[in-house]
C-alpha cells in the first residue's frame, strides 16, 4: 500500500528517490537482496525485512519515524553463522552504520558483500510517544523531518553530531539537507559505492558545497547542545548517591543491554552464574551495609556495561526507548562515552581499518595512570 | 564468614583494608623479594596472584569496592616486560578505561592505583604498597556502593 501520489510530501518523495535507487539497483543485479524497514500491516510500527524483489520495496520506508530495531543488530543477526555469497545492500541511519561498523570490528558481521548506504537522520520519535498514536506519529515525524529535528524526537538524538556521514565509513550516502524540495544527493564514499553508482549509471553530485555547509553548521549547533545537556545531566547522575539515586529504579530486566546494537557478547557476564551467590553471602552483605535490595548488583550491571562497551557506544539511543522506568541510560551512556572515547581519540564506526581501542596499544601512552 | 569483609568504620583506629592484584611473573615476585629480604610494609593489603595484569577485569575491581574493600592495587610487569608480550599493555588501556568510570562513579582516585614493579624490585613494592596504603587511610573508609540514609 503505497501513499497515494496526490498526498506525497517532501519525506516521502525522498524516499521513494532512496527506493527508486534500490529498485534500480536489484534490477541490474548490482546486490542480490535488500535489508531496509518495511511498515508491518497493522501500520503502527516498523520491522526489518530482507526484500527480494521490487513489490515489497513499495512498502519500504528508507527514514521510519521510529528505530524500534537497531539494524546493526538487524544485519548481525543475518550474519549470526558467518556471510554468504549473496549480496545486501542496506539503508541505514549514520549510527547504525557506526555500529555495523563496530560489529565488523569485533567479528559479528562481514562487510565484503554487505553495501551500506547511510542516509542523514533528522533523529527519531521516542517509541513509546509514536505506539501511542501511530498516525499523529507519522504526522510529528513529517514536522521533524521539515525542521531537521526539533523537540518531539528523542533527547539523545536532539543533541546528536553524528546525523549524516560527510566522510564516514558507509559506501554510499544520501544527503537531503539542502537538496531542494524532492531531491537527494547520493554521494559515494568509498570505492565499492562508486563502482555501484558507475553501474547504475548515476553520476555522483559534483555540486555538493551547500549540502556539506549545512551538515557542518547543524553538526557545530549539535556539538554545542551535547555539550549544554550532559552539563545539565551532570548534577543529578554523577557521584556515588546521584548514581544510586538515578539506577534505584532500575527493574534489572536487562532490556538495554539486550536492544544494545555493540552489545554482542552470547552471554552476559551479568546474566551468568558469577552473578549468584549463595544465600548466606547475600544475608552477610545485607548485615554489613544494613540492607541489600533485590534484585542485587543492579548499578554493577551499568557500570559493568558501562566499562566493556562505552568505547563503542554510538549513542543511537536504543537502551533509552527499551527502558521501561524511562531512566535516560542513553545520556548518561553518552557522558560516559565520549570520555572514554577521547582517552584513545577514537570515534566508533568512523574507520572500518581502525581496531578498537581494547584490541590495540601503544607502546608509549596514557603515563597518566600509573603511579 | 571471611574476616576482611567484617564493617571496621566503627573501630577508632581503623585500618583500611587494601586488595593487591599481582602479576606473577614480576610484582608477584617483587611482594616475594621483599619478603625475603625482610623489608617492612603495611600488613593491609591482601594479595591476589594473577597470571598478568591484562587479566584484570574492571568488574574485578568494582566487586572490591563494593564488597568492602577500602582501596585496590593492581600491580604488573613494566611495559616491555611481560611474559605474555602486551599484557601490561591492554592492561594500562582497561585501567585508563576504569579510571575515568570511577571518576563519574565519584570515587577518589587514590583508592585504586596501577603501578609496575619487577621481580628485582622488592624495596620499590614496599614504597608502593606503603604509599597506597598511605593514600587510602588519607581518604577514610569506602562507601561500599551503597546510600546511607
Amino acid at each position: 500500500m503505497s501513499a497515494p501520489k496526490s498526498t506525497t510530501t517532501g519525506l516521502k518523495k525522498r524516499e521513494n528517490a532512496i527506493l527508486d535507487l534500490l529498485k534500480k539497483g536489484l534490477e541490474r543485479k548490482c546486490f542480490d537482496t535488500v535489508l531496509i524497514p518495511v511498515k508491518v500491516p497493522a501500520g503502527d510500527s516498523y520491522v526489518w525485512v530482507l526484500a527480494q524483489d521490487n513489490s515489497l520495496l513499495d512498502d519500504a520506508s528508507p527514514l521510519p519515524p521510529v528505530m524500534p530495531v537497531h539494524g546493526a543488530k538487524a544485519i548481525s543477526s543475518v550474519m549470526r553463522r558467518g556471510k554468504g555469497r549473496k549480496r545486501i545492500a542496506t539503508v541505514m541511519r549514520p549510527c547504525e552504520i557506526s555500529a555495523t561498523i563496530e560489529l565488523s570490528k569485533l567479528g559479528q558481521v562481514e562487510l565484503d558483500n554487505v553495501f551500506l548506504i547511510s542516509i542523514d537522520c533528522p533523529g527519531v520519535l521516542p517509541l513509546s510517544d509514536y505506539l501511542e498514536n501511530p498516525k499523529k506519529g507519522g504526522d510529528a515525524f513529517e514536522k521533524v523531518f521539515k525542521q531537521w529535528g526539533n523537540g518531539s524526537v528523542r533527547p539523545i538524538c536532539q543533541v546528536c553530531h553524528r546525523f549524516s556521514m560527510p566522510t564516514g565509513a558507509s559506501d554510499i550516502h544520501i544527503g537531503m539537507l539542502e537538496a531542494g524540495e524532492r531531491d537527494i544527493f547520493i554521494i559515494s564514499n568509498s570505492p565499492k559505492g562508486e563502482a555501484i553508482l558507475k553501474e547504475l549509471d548515476i553520476s555522483p553530485k559534483k555540486e555538493i558545497g551547500s549540502w556539506k555547509d549545512k551538515v557542518k553548521e547543524i553538526t557545530e549547533e549539535r556539538k554545542n547542545k551535547r555539550k549544554n545537556l550532559q552539563e545539565e545531566l551532570k548534577p543529578g547522575v554523577v557521584g556515588l548517591d546521584r548514581l544510586l539515586d538515578t539506577f534505584s529504579k532500575c527493574i534489572n530486566c536487562h532490556n538495554c543491554m539486550r536492544v544494545c546494537p555493540v552489545c554482542y557478547c552470547r552471554q552476559c557476564y551479568f546474566d551468568s552464574d558469577k552473578l549468584k551467590h549463595p544465600y548466606e553471602d547475600y544475608l552477610f552483605r545485607a548485615e554489613m551495609s544494613g540492607g541489600l535490595r533485590f534484585l542485587p548488583d543492579t548499578l554493577l550491571f551499568h557500570l559493568g556495561r558501562m566499562a566493556h562497551m562505552s568505547l563503542s557506544c554510538v549513542s543511537c539511543g536504543s537502551c533509552e526507548d527499551a527502558c521501561p522506568l524511562k531512566i535516560p541510560v542513553s545520556q548518561i551512556f553518552g557522558l560516559v562515552a565520549d570520555e572514554t572515547q577521547k582517552l584513545f581519540d577514537y570515534i566508533p564506526g568512523r574507520k572500518t581499518d581502525e581496531p578498537v581501542p581494547m584490541a590495540t596499544y601503544k607502546e608509549e601512552e596514557l603515563k597518566e595512570v600509573e603511579d | 564468614m571471611s574476616e576482611h569483609r567484617k564493617p571496621n568504620t566503627e573501630h577508632r583506629n581503623w585500618q583500611p583494608k587494601i586488595i593487591a592484584f599481582l602479576c606473577n611473573w614480576c610484582s608477584y615476585a617483587g611482594a616475594d623479594l621483599a619478603g625475603v629480604s625482610r623489608i617492612q610494609y603495611p600488613p593491609n593489603i591482601r594479595v591476589i596472584r594473577v597470571p598478568c595484569s591484562g587479566r584484570i577485569n574492571p568488574i574485578f575491581v568494582l566487586k572490591c569496592l563494593q564488597n568492602g574493600f577500602d582501596g585496590v592495587l593492581v600491580s604488573g610487569c613494566y611495559p616491555g616486560d611481560c611474559h605474555y608480550i602486551s599484557g601490561n599493555y591492554y592492561a594500562r588501556r582497561k585501567f585508563a578505561i576504569l579510571k575515568t568510570l570511577l571518576e563519574f562513579i565519584g570515587i577518589e582516585p587514590g583508592r585504586v592505583q596501577f603501578s609496575w614493579v619487577s621481580a628485582g624490585e622488592g624495596e620499590k613494592f614496599a614504597q608502593v604498597v606503603k604509599k597506597v596504603t598511605d593514600d587510602v587511610k588519607k581518604l577514610g573508609p569506602a562507601k561500599r556502593f551503597v546510600k546511607r540514609v
